[in-house]
């Protein structure tokens, strides 16, 4: 089959490979970034939905994802997300935020901004409207403060354009009431006593402090070109993220001991060596994790637990057939050999019908079920290396070794073969 | 018989160091070695001679488990779970959880331990008497209601700060918008059908229409059961359940597939023994296997589900039952309709 040399390159290339991911390891505390649900924040689900005048289209989408953040950095809130899924919902992800509700409340703000005259207004406060004339797009600033009456306001200042229009607006309709309506809201709608060509405008009839500063905030970083629905928004506090985390870890290193013992206890030096796999195969995935900076959440925990009982699942399968291959009384070299042809069909055969699932969550998964599927998918991917190629190359070093007996690959050779002879007879 | 086996393993053993070495040098001519070369490496002559002694193998189906006789038995079991789970279904339904139905979902940790009835009383003062409540420690509870605004939680919130007192930041709070599971069954779906679609035809091409068909019925039979357990249970049914029923179907198949990959070659070596007892045999040649992966998957699902939070639990708990249903189906849902199928429209031999 394949000769010494070949087997002695594919072991360094993994020693080089398990070298670089050490590299992306290292340092162990901060090598691996995690999701939400390990470390605790906030998570927003918004769905976008037509405003009166633009369509929901990828740009319009592109342009509100950018607006979101602006609003985040405002907020100070560091290391934002902001995503998009594949029903286009915007995904606003937070890590460790104070005050997730004001945070929720300013992200999914429309913050349309609209100048129109009042042409009526009833007893039961229905405002009757003129058309549109002036919209918040014109701004240049937005500040919250206080006016010379010391009533919380919000001052704007327009840029060139918007002066001009808004000068005009005032100079036609003096007399007559200028409604600001903010969000569909009227916010007021003071008289028009002159015109007004500084530039500047207020909002008032604002409850707090705060609140004008969040206006002001989502004023200045402009209005969504889409309205967004909170479809679903979730905060994790820090402590249930780490008992997560240390129960996962928990759980993965009794469940490493377990699979170790019986490892072992069935398969002897052959399983010894698939457990060296294993190892390669959890630093190879840790280094990826790391280097790709994909960030670790509960689901793609799940998706670890299964590749590493996939990644086993493969040594078992060629363990077991290099076990009846010698029980046919076949050499050592032709037990390996056959063993691992035998076994391979059926795993890669088992292992592309969980990549055909992986593929189908990542393309129609949302969130966490997305991180589970590539999680799911590199392992696969990472264990037929470790586990068939790798293992095979080892093997095929140490088969001429002493050490490969019989006994080290779990096979009682004497007590089978009197068996089998007895039920032959 | 036996004395030649034996003799034949020790010449093996014997030849092979020689024969080893010289295969290490690269430069050392084939031919010089090949004598011993045939006696260790597969050429044409030996294939034949190994040809020859599986087929004497083949008639010596002396296997452990007979698990084709009973196979009506296991037919009937898998019914009962699965019928007892529809009805459960159609009078009970799914404890759906929040992001079916829509609501709110908090979980606070109290200042000292609170029993459920303290908090149920807390609770209908407030107004929220149908919030359901459950605790997560002897101080800790998840409460869940409808929907609720930002003033209403806060309400919530320093009402019971006030009576029992609770530790700031809470341990998680969720909002869901009603209406919004409506996305998710429908990508849940069309992940199912494409992957189902997908998985059909590999299969078909891999092995053939009959294994493909029965794929796709184990896959639905895991699906099924794995629903089944949570009506019966009456556990809570959320968007984590979604991701389980979705992690099953690409994993369960793997268990299937290995036992079709050994009745594909069963089939092809041996052309003397009934369809039924190929099965019977592959299933018992590859038992081994299929436990032993049960188990190394299993180990750290069961670890989490003794000492994991209630998330995890929720993992843990539909990945062990799929997990099992993925072993079993492959072994007795599989086998019965394949063997059904091929004596009702034989390709193999009856």
């Amino acid at each position: 089959m394949r000769s010494r040399l070949s087997n002695i390159i594919t072991v360094i290339v993994f020693a080089i490979i398990i070298g670089i991911c050490f590299y992306f390891i290292y340092p162990f505390q901060s090598s691996i970034k995690l999701g939400l649900d390990l470390k605790g924040g906030t998570q927003i689900i918004l769905k976008p939905t037509e405003t009166g005048t633009e369509e929901v289209t990828d740009e319009a989408l592109d342009k509100a994802q950018l607006i979101i953040l602006n609003r985040i950095d405002e907020l100070g809130i560091s290391e934002p997300l902001v995503t998009r899924d594949f029903n286009r919902n915007i995904i606003v992800q937070l890590p460790g935020v104070d005050d997730p509700e004001r945070a929720i409340d300013v992200i999914g703000k429309t913050a349309q901004l609209e100048f129109k005259i009042l042409e009526s207004a009833d007893e039961n406060e229905n405002p009757v409207f003129g058309p549109t004339l002036l919209t918040g797009d014109k701004l240049v600033k937005a500040s919250a403060g206080y006016d010379q009456g010391g009533q919380i306001v919000v001052t704007m200042s327009f840029n060139d354009e918007g002066a001009e229009q808004f000068a005009k607006i005032t100079t036609e309709n003096v007399g007559k009431r200028l409604a600001i309506v903010l969000d569909g809201e009227m916010k007021s709608a003071p008289v028009i006593r002159q015109a007004i060509t500084g530039g500047d405008a207020v909002i008032e009839n604002i409850g707090t402090l705060e609140e004008a500063k969040d206006v002001a905030l989502v004023l200045q970083t402009g209005a969504l070109p889409v309205n967004l629905e909170i479809q679903e928004s979730q905060t994790i506090g820090p402590t249930l993220g780490q008992d997560s985390l240390r129960q996962s870890m928990l759980a993965g290193i009794i469940g490493f001991v377990l699979i170790v013992i019986l490892m072992v206890a069935l398969y002897r030096g052959l399983g010894a060596i698939s457990i060296l796999g294993l190892l390669c195969y959890i630093i190879i995935f840790w280094g990826i994790l790391a280097g790709l900076g994909t960030a670790l959440t509960l689901p793609g925990i799940a998706g670890i637990v299964l590749t590493i009982g996939i990644a086993v699942d493969a040594n078992v399968l060629i363990f077991a057939r290099i076990k009846e291959e010698i029980l046919k009384s076949k050499s050592k070299y032709a037990a390996f050999s056959e063993g691992f042809r035998n076994a391979l069909k059926a795993i890669i055969d088992a292992n592309i019908t969980t990549l055909i699932t992986a593929a189908a969550l990542y393309r129609f998964g949302t969130g966490p079920i997305r991180g589970f599927a590539v999680t799911l998918a590199i392992g696969v991917v990472i264990s037929l290396f470790t586990a068939v190629i790798l293992v095979r190359a080892i093997l095929f070093l140490i088969v001429d070794s002493r050490v490969v007996t019989p006994g080290f690959m779990g096979v009682k050779i004497d007590k089978r073969l009197s068996g089998t002879a007895v039920k032959e007879k | 018989m036996v004395s030649r086996k034996k003799s034949s393993r020790k010449a093996g053993k014997k030849i092979q160091r020689p024969q080893d070495s010289a295969g290490k040098n690269f430069a050392a001519p084939v031919s010089a070695d090949s004598e011993k070369t045939d006696a260790v490496r597969p050429n044409p002559a030996s294939v034949v001679q190994e040809k020859q002694e599986q087929s004497m193998y083949a008639g010596d189906r002396s296997v452990k488990f007979d698990f084709i006789g009973k196979n009506r038995y296991w037919v009937i079991f898998t019914l009962i779970i699965i019928i007892t789970g529809i009805i459960f279904f159609f009078v009970r339904g799914f404890n759906f959880g929040i992001d079916f139905l829509g609501g709110n979902l908090m979980e606070i940790k109290f200042q000292k331990n609170v029993t459920v009835a303290e908090l149920r009383n807390e609770m209908e003062e407030i107004g929220y008497g149908k919030a359901i409540l459950q605790n997560t420690a002897d101080d800790q509870f998840i409460i869940r209601t409808t929907p609720l605004s930002d003033e209403q939680k806060e309400l919530i919130l320093t009402s019971l700060d006030e009576k029992i007192g609770i530790e700031r930041p809470i341990v998680q709070d969720r909002n869901v918008a009603p209406g919004f599971s409506r996305t998710i069954i429908r990508n849940t779906l069309i992940a199912v059908a494409i992957s189902i679609v997908g998985i059909l035809i590999y299969v078909w091409i891999r092995f053939s229409v009959r294994f493909a068909v029965v794929a796709i019925i184990e896959l639905i039979h895991d699906v099924l059961l794995i629903l089944s357990i949570y009506t019966i249970t009456f556990r809570e049914f959320n968007a984590t359940t979604i991701a389980v029923i979705l992690t099953i179907l690409g994993y369960s198949l793997s268990d299937a597939i290995v036992i079709f990959d050994r009745i594909r070659e069963e089939l092809r070596i041996n052309k003397r023994d009934r369809f039924p007892v190929i099965i019977n045999y592959s299933i018992n040649k590859v038992l081994t296997r299929t436990l032993a992966t049960m188990g190394t998957t299993l180990f750290p699902i069961i670890v989490l589900l003794i000492v994991g939070n209630e998330t995890l639990k929720d993992f843990a708990f539909g990945l062990f039952v799929g997990i099992i249903s993925g072993a079993y189906s492959s072994i007795f849902v599989g086998s019965p309709i394949l063997i059904a199928w091929n004596s009702r429209f034989p390709k193999y031999k009856k």
